[in-house]
């Protein structure tokens, strides 16, 4: 018994504390899987961490926002605000990104379904009626429209789901996953980064520029969190 | 003397030849050892044979000399036995190779304690080329070989086996100035075993770019004889100025004569290498080979002139820029571009870029380089800065400009863009800002935080969702998906192939019934001309029951001429009905029909078979 008790206290000792950020963070993204998301509340969230002078977490949550209301324009000029009051560049949305993100996701994603019935279901039934074709070949082809809006939507969303934002207050990037490298670069917080892999306590990460380098990951917030196991 | 009997001498003289047997017998028992070694003057590149003679009864194992300078390695033995006065007596010659690693004067202690020492005179090769070993004894630096040469400018190392070349444009250069230089190494075929590194100099007075470990390989006569010429290209800067020397180094392994070269003259007549690899007359060497010094002169950046944006970029450059859009809304990012084009170290073309000013608010530009040769001597860097106009407007993005050293006019030059007006709308948060009518929002909140320059908070109405991920990445949703697809997919692929069966079951109908009449039609021609009505009529009675059949869907040979009266409509009913009675007649009277009647019926089987017949 006082073997463990000692091994668990060690334990307890050995694990680094976590940033506050980061802690933070993890605590939000907690709390949130139990509670549900929703649009209006992470707006509120990062306005709130805006406010409090935290652009990392504000900018995470306007993100987050973001995937869910997509064209709420107090969204898009908040984040604006943030981002350069933080310094960091403002991301230029794609034409490709503008049109595939006509609508929410999670609609669009139904009317893709919905289009894959009504091609499948119109291409069927021009074997059953053939003189009902013209209006048929209609129908199939309305429904193979909607069906490459959502395929659309979900190839410029798809990066967006390996991206994280930097929380901490700045985030040295280096050659190598172990502490002891000098930093290649720093990542200023709320700067948006593309993660490409992980290794124990570091991921490695793309900037918008291309420079590649292995940040901890404490430093980092994924815009779209893993679904908590229950 | 003659007056003694001849037996009194018997005993004496066989006591003596019996002495001098034994005495015979032990000297050629007794092992000795003779060595000596020629030439007993050699030069470095060369070898010296070693012979080492034992003979005797014995085995004599001989160890092999160690002196430091000379490596030793047996490359022969012969062994040989002879039988004197009844004595075995074995000689056995071995003979080593002595090849000098340094050049001096050695001794070579005798094989045995009482065997005087060998003396073994090394002289120093002369020649251009530099021999340093693995020892690190100091190299020689005169040829090995008399056919050392200096050839197309090309300094041959002392047995001609490589050179190493440095080809450059100019010996003055300033600091910070990048050249383009070309190191080539050549290596005679067959004599250089391999090129154990990279070339590299030795000077901290200059910087050299990464050489690739692929470089050109290109064939090439030297004198007559074929050379394999690996070539690097890179970029060479000086750090300071001063007057310098600089050659490259290569470290190779060459395979060199341990014959004298007046031995290897008739190998060389006939393609050498090769001969002395069959004949095992080369050894392998580790040498580094250096190319001829070439003087340099770098001359320091004169200070009279320097712009105050210089950042030691030395070349010739021009630059241009251009803007991403040149309408915008106030508040959205342009990307402003600038390219540099020329060539020069663009390891130092930096630019900051455009300042903020009171119009645009910038950022950090980034900067990216496409070389347009391998070296990156000429290429173009471009940097893009994003920018943002804070108010809507007409506005000006000033010229950029860029300065660098020019080595050629020797002086600092300053290029410099054209301006770039940009048409700036003002955004929704503008308009809003400057009509309060619609500075509120749908939820009636204030439009803007005045304090933190945020917009208000949102009043939370719409229902909350377990997750932000996305319903494309979501497993239940993927997996309805593919399941509706795969149903659609299975349901097209099943019609498709039920239609294809139903098709081709049609096909085969088809064929079996065009099969049918054009044998019956066969017969019917052959009865018609052999003058059988009862084949004849049989035959065609069964065409007609098929098409029938096949119409009414009924079986074939059931159709009698009561099925024709029932059912049979149209023109040909009448002439239907009386074939099938003068069927029954022909087979059941034999009654005699025209010639004419034939052609009659065939007609008529021919129509029913039409695919649109009126039966």
């Amino acid at each position: 018994m006082l073997i463990a008790l000692a091994w668990w206290g060690s334990k307890c000792l050995a694990a680094p504390a976590p940033a506050p950020a980061a802690a933070q963070a993890q605590a939000q993204a907690q709390a949130q899987a139990q509670t549900g998301y929703s649009s209006a509340a992470l707006y509120n969230l990062a306005n709130a961490y805006a406010r409090a002078g935290k652009p990392g977490l504000a900018v995470l949550n306007y993100e987050r926002a973001k995937l869910l209301s997509p064209h709420d324009a107090d969204i898009d000029a908040n984040l604006r605000h943030v981002r350069e009051t933080a310094g960091v560049p403002p991301e230029a949305r794609k034409g490709f990104e503008r049109l595939a993100g006509i609508a929410k996701p999670r609609i669009l994603a139904w009317v893709g379904l919905a289009g894959l019935i009504v091609a499948g279901a119109g291409a069927l039934a021009r074997r059953f009626y053939p003189r009902r074709r013209g209006l048929l070949l209609a129908a199939t082809l309305v429904g193979i429209c909607l069906l490459a809006l959502a395929v659309a939507n979900a190839i410029a969303i798809w990066p967006v789901m390996h991206e994280a934002v930097v929380i901490a207050h700045t985030a040295p990037a280096r050659v190598a996953p172990v502490p002891i490298e000098e930093p290649l670069f720093v990542l200023p917080e709320a700067a948006i980064v593309s993660m490409r892999a992980e290794h124990d306590e570091f991921v490695l990460i793309q900037t918008q520029a291309g420079r590649m380098g292995w940040v901890p990951s404490t430093s980092l917030a994924p815009i779209v969190p893993k679904r908590q196991t229950k | 003397m003659s007056g003694r009997s001849p037996r009194g001498l018997g005993a004496p003289i066989a006591a003596i030849a019996m002495l001098l047997f034994a005495v015979a017998a032990d000297a050629v028992a007794a092992p000795s050892v003779d060595a000596t070694i020629e030439p007993s003057q050699i030069e470095m590149g060369e070898s010296a044979r070693l012979t080492i003679l034992t003979s005797g009864s014995g085995t004599l194992s001989v160890p092999l000399p160690v002196v430091p300078g000379l490596e030793f390695r047996v490359v022969g033995q012969t062994r040989q036995i002879q039988m004197i006065n009844g004595a075995t007596i074995e000689s056995t010659s071995t003979i080593i190779r002595v090849t000098p690693e340094e050049a001096g004067l050695f001794s070579i202690p005798g094989v045995t304690p009482n065997s005087p020492p060998l003396v073994l005179r090394v002289n120093p090769g002369h020649g251009g080329g530099s021999l340093s070993q693995p020892n690190g004894a100091s190299p020689g630096t005169a040829p090995l070989v008399p056919g050392s040469s200096s050839a197309n400018g090309l300094r041959l190392t002392p047995d001609g086996s490589a050179f190493v070349r440095m080809e450059i444009p100019k010996h003055e250069i300033y600091v910070g100035e990048s050249i383009p230089v070309e190191i080539q190494v050549g290596m005679r075929d067959g004599f250089v075993a391999s090129v154990n590194g990279l070339p590299k100099f030795n000077s901290s007075d200059f910087t050299l770019n990464n050489l690739s470990h692929q470089p050109e390989r290109a064939a090439r006569v030297v004198d007559g004889k074929p050379f394999t010429v690996l070539s690097w290209r890179t970029l060479l800067a000086a750090i300071k100025p001063g007057t310098f020397s600089l050659n490259f180094e290569t470290p190779l392994t060459v395979r060199m004569r341990t014959r004298p070269l007046r031995d290897s003259m008739l190998d060389d007549l006939l393609g050498d290498p090769f001969l002395q690899n069959i004949f095992g007359a080369t050894v392998s060497k580790n040498i580094t080979v250096a190319s001829p010094e070439a003087p340099f002169t770098v001359l320091p950046l004169p200070t009279q002139g320097k712009p105050p944006d210089f950042g030691g970029a030395v070349g010739n450059f021009k630059i241009s820029t251009e803007i991403s859009s040149l309408t915008n809304t106030a508040g959205d990012p342009l990307t402003l571009r600038m390219r540099v084009n020329g060539s020069g170290n663009f390891d130092r073309v930096e630019s900051s870029m455009l300042g903020a000013t009171a119009e645009w608010k910038t950022y950090e530009p980034k900067a990216t380089f496409n070389p347009a040769d391998p070296t990156g001597y000429r290429g173009e860097k471009v940097f893009e800065q994003p920018l943002i106009a804070s108010q809507p407007g007409a506005h000006i993005v000033p010229p950029l400009s860029f300065s660098f050293f020019n080595p050629v006019t020797r002086r600092y030059e300053t290029a410099r863009s054209a301006p770039l007006k940009v048409a700036v709308s003002p955004s929704a948060a503008d308009i809003a800002a400057s009509n309060p009518a619609l500075s509120a929002n749908a939820k009636g909140t204030p439009a803007d935080d005045s304090h933190s320059g945020l917009r208000p908070d949102h009043a939370e109405s719409e229902a909350r969702v377990d997750s932000l991920t996305p319903p494309y990445f979501e497993r239940p949703f993927l997996g309805v998906t593919s399941t509706v697809a795969l149903l659609f997919g299975g349901g097209w692929v099943a019609l498709r192939r039920r239609e294809r069966k139903t098709h081709d079951l049609q096909g085969a109908r088809e064929r079996s019934r065009s099969q049918m009449l054009h044998a019956l039609l066969e017969r019917m021609a052959a009865a018609s001309a052999a003058g059988d009505e009862g084949a004849f009529f049989n035959a065609a009675r069964s065409a007609l029951q098929q098409s029938l059949g096949a119409r009414w869907l009924l079986p074939p040979e059931r159709i009698s001429l009561a099925d024709v009266d029932g059912r049979a409509e149209g023109a040909d009913r009448a002439d239907l009905r009386q074939l099938f009675m003068l069927a029954d007649e022909a087979n059941y009277s034999g009654g005699p029909l025209q010639a004419a009647d034939f052609e009659r019926w065939t007609e008529l089987v021919r129509r029913q078979f039409a695919p649109e017949s009126p039966s």
